[in-house]
């Protein structure tokens, strides 16, 4: 992974090496989204309209809740886009937590980790080619705490600064990223009650 | 007064320190306290695990009225609510408010009649569920001669509480104590209003409240329960023992007072959001929504001023476990304390309502937040209070990580499950009928049941690990004898 200075193929396996290597590299915030974090923030919502359009929404009972296709082109276009406000978001917050806890400030770094820190749950996002709600919370809850855990030992040494301030950084992220996922589902579900995906007898 | 009070009151060592003129603090009672509290944690919280195995294996119940879930599930908010969570906070107010006053507690026979009183209560008050007494009021279900009871003991609470604070050395009232002081009065109002009934027998009475009217006060109550003994309770026992914690004031005092009115004045009208859609009046719904939305404000404000005086006390972490669960703690209140607004949105709540989303929100504060700052409070209050270490530094640190996957496990489980069953409910097929039947929604729900067992379990497991660490640390070792700082002169 030489000629990738995010390398973030390498963290899945070598997570140690990779943040270090990141910690090492010169980047630019705008060449790392550029080439990897929209590549990346495309892959769920496209997994999600390939098995949605052929298997429907399975939520457990008998039949699957099929979306109609201008519907769920929303559905997916609006999933990338708060995929993307979510990794940019992030990485802000991060800068700007940086002063609190002696970090660098650097947003292509904290862009780079997110991407990072958020590769489980991308390939875990495969699990949307076959929508059963209960099929993707059992991908995604092991690939969630993997995350966590990169977000836990990457911090520190990606944006430089000492464990114990990097566990209170992470920590806050993790609470704004809660904050973040009950949002998304309070405004998934509000867009419901407003008739724009799934049709509900509201 | 600045919180540097709160961390001016050195406790620890066996030999009295102070003003050999004094009374000693009245640590012993504050100690049985919180041994209580972990004895109704591991009840309480082992109950819940059963009751979440029944959803997964109905026959769990074993044909039993005693066993099944509608008794169980009482005994269970009950003894965590009542048993683990009232007693920690009369423990950790018996503690703090001696400190933040200078003063020993005022009555302390009568602390050791709340203390004893209180673990008889909780105790018959279980076996009574289990018989099947029951109000029928969530969160209130105990019966008449209880409710009588828990009136008397608070009485009782609020004399020591009151009465030491009046005796105080230092005149400004320490912002911690001004939360155990809303906890004590709101709740009594609370409780003996929402208690009011006719009794026809001795386990049986009827509310004096009727149709839409008793569910506006059950709910005025039930929130505010919420409020001010799960929020603001325990909010009394951050601003006490983090800046203790820490090593450092809370970093905004001026912010916690105004959070403190703030939130005092907001979150007494938000409990009509629990009766959105139902037949209350449409503006009492549309009043308790906005005034849900406002809260969010001081909420917010306090886990600000919380992570604030944290963030500069990152070095106390390389020694202190205890720390992490208050770190945890406040993520968690971030997140509860904005989900439970968002929840009161009525668009929001129509799909979430009646769902295990509810079920979810309320464990992310109720694990999240109320267990975790609980633990971590008193794996810094029990060495101190014997005049010693933590045996295991391990065992807290692996307690710390059970914590956190048993708390996430259950609410991404309940997410999903609550979206899920919000969606179904509202399904209709071609001729505009419910498209799927109640049974085979709650059929559909049993991976998700099994997931919350398993959180449930690894949850409770980390909590049995902390009581055999606490029992270690605290065993063959008599509490230590601290005596209030000398007066200054004026």
């Amino acid at each position: 992974m030489t000629s990738s200075p995010v390398p973030l193929l390498r963290a899945l396996h070598a997570p140690a090496d990779a943040f270090r290597r990141l910690a090492e590299a010169k980047l630019d915030a705008v060449a790392v989204f550029l080439r990897y974090i929209l590549w990346m923030a495309l892959v769920p919502p496209l997994f999600a309209a390939i098995g949605t359009a052929n298997f429907g929404w399975r939520l457990g009972a008998r039949e699957p809740l099929f979306v109609a296709p201008d519907e769920l082109a929303l559905v997916v276009i609006g999933y990338f886009f708060v995929l993307l406000a979510g990794f940019v978001g992030t990485a802000g917050a991060a800068r700007w937590m940086a002063a609190t806890y002696g970090a660098r400030d650097n947003f292509g770094h904290g862009l780079a980790l997110i991407g990072i820190v958020a590769m489980p749950l991308v390939v875990g996002s495969a699990a949307h080619l076959f929508p059963h709600v209960f099929l993707n919370v059992l991908v995604l809850i092991p690939a969630l705490i993997w995350s966590m855990y990169l977000l836990y030992t990457g911090l520190p040494v990606v944006l430089a600064t000492t464990p114990e301030r990097g566990m209170l950084m992470a920590s806050s992220l993790i609470g704004l990223l809660l904050v973040g996922a009950v949002s998304t589902l309070g405004l998934t579900v509000a867009l419901w009650t407003m008739s724009i995906g799934p049709a509900i007898a509201v | 007064m600045t919180a540097a009070t709160a961390t001016a009151s050195t406790t620890g060592g066996t030999t009295p320190v102070g003003a050999a003129t004094d009374r000693p603090y009245e640590d012993r009672v504050v100690g049985v306290l919180v041994a209580c509290s972990m004895v109704w944690a591991i009840l309480g919280m082992a109950a819940g695990v059963h009751i979440a195995a029944e959803l997964v294996w109905p026959e769990l119940d074993f044909g039993q009225p005693w066993l099944s879930f509608g008794r169980l599930r009482s005994l269970h908010t009950n003894a965590v609510i009542f048993g683990f969570g009232v007693s920690a906070l009369m423990g950790t107010a018996f503690y703090s408010v001696q400190r933040t006053c200078h003063v020993p507690l005022f009555a302390p026979g009568l602390a050791w009649f709340c203390c004893a009183a209180w673990q008889v209560g909780v105790l018959a008050g279980g076996v009574s569920l289990l018989a099947g007494w029951n109000g029928g009021k969530e969160y209130a279900e105990l019966e008449w001669p209880f409710d009588i009871a828990i009136a008397v003991v608070w009485i009782a609470f609020a004399v020591v509480f009151f009465g030491t604070i009046a005796r105080r050395r230092i005149r400004p009232i320490y912002v911690s104590n001004w939360f155990y002081g809303a906890l004590i009065i709101v709740i009594a109002m609370l409780h003996v209003v929402n208690s009011l009934a006719l009794p026809v027998s001795l386990s049986k009475s009827y509310s004096l409240f009727a149709g839409a009217q008793d569910a506006i006060v059950q709910w005025w109550y039930g929130h505010n329960a919420v409020g001010f003994l799960l929020t603001g309770g325990f909010l009394g026992m951050l601003y006490y023992f983090l800046p203790k914690h820490a090593g450092r004031p809370i970093w905004s005092y001026r912010l916690s007072i105004v959070a403190f009115w703030a939130f005092t004045y907001s979150y007494i009208w938000a409990g009509p959001h629990h009766l959105h859609y139902s037949a209350i009046p449409e503006w009492v719904q549309s009043l308790g929504m906005v005034m849900s939305l406002i809260l969010l404000a001081p909420s917010w404000a306090t886990m600000i001023n919380g992570i604030m005086t944290v963030s500069g006390a990152w070095r106390t972490l390389r020694t202190d476990p205890a720390l992490k669960f208050i770190v945890l703690s406040l993520a968690f209140y971030g997140l509860a304390t904005f989900e439970g607004p968002m929840m009161s949105i009525k668009s929001v709540n129509v799909v979430s309502h009646f769902t295990d989303w509810t079920v979810g929100h309320v464990h992310s504060g109720a694990l999240g937040w109320n267990a975790m700052i609980t633990f971590g409070t008193f794996y810094f209050l029990v060495p101190r209070l014997m005049g010693t270490t933590l045996h295991s530094t391990r065992l807290a640190n692996i307690h710390f990580w059970l914590a956190l996957a048993g708390t996430m496990l259950y609410i991404l489980a309940m997410w999903g499950a609550g979206v899920s069953q919000g969606l179904l409910w509202l399904s209709l097929d071609e001729f505009g009928e419910p498209a799927f039947s109640f049974t085979d929604i709650m059929a559909s729900m049993g991976p998700y049941n099994a997931l919350r067992l398993l959180a449930g379990a690894v949850f409770l497991a980390g909590a049995v690990l902390m009581a055999v660490n606490l029992y270690l640390t605290v065993r063959h070792r008599r509490t230590a004898v601290v005596l209030p700082p000398i007066p200054r002169e004026a």
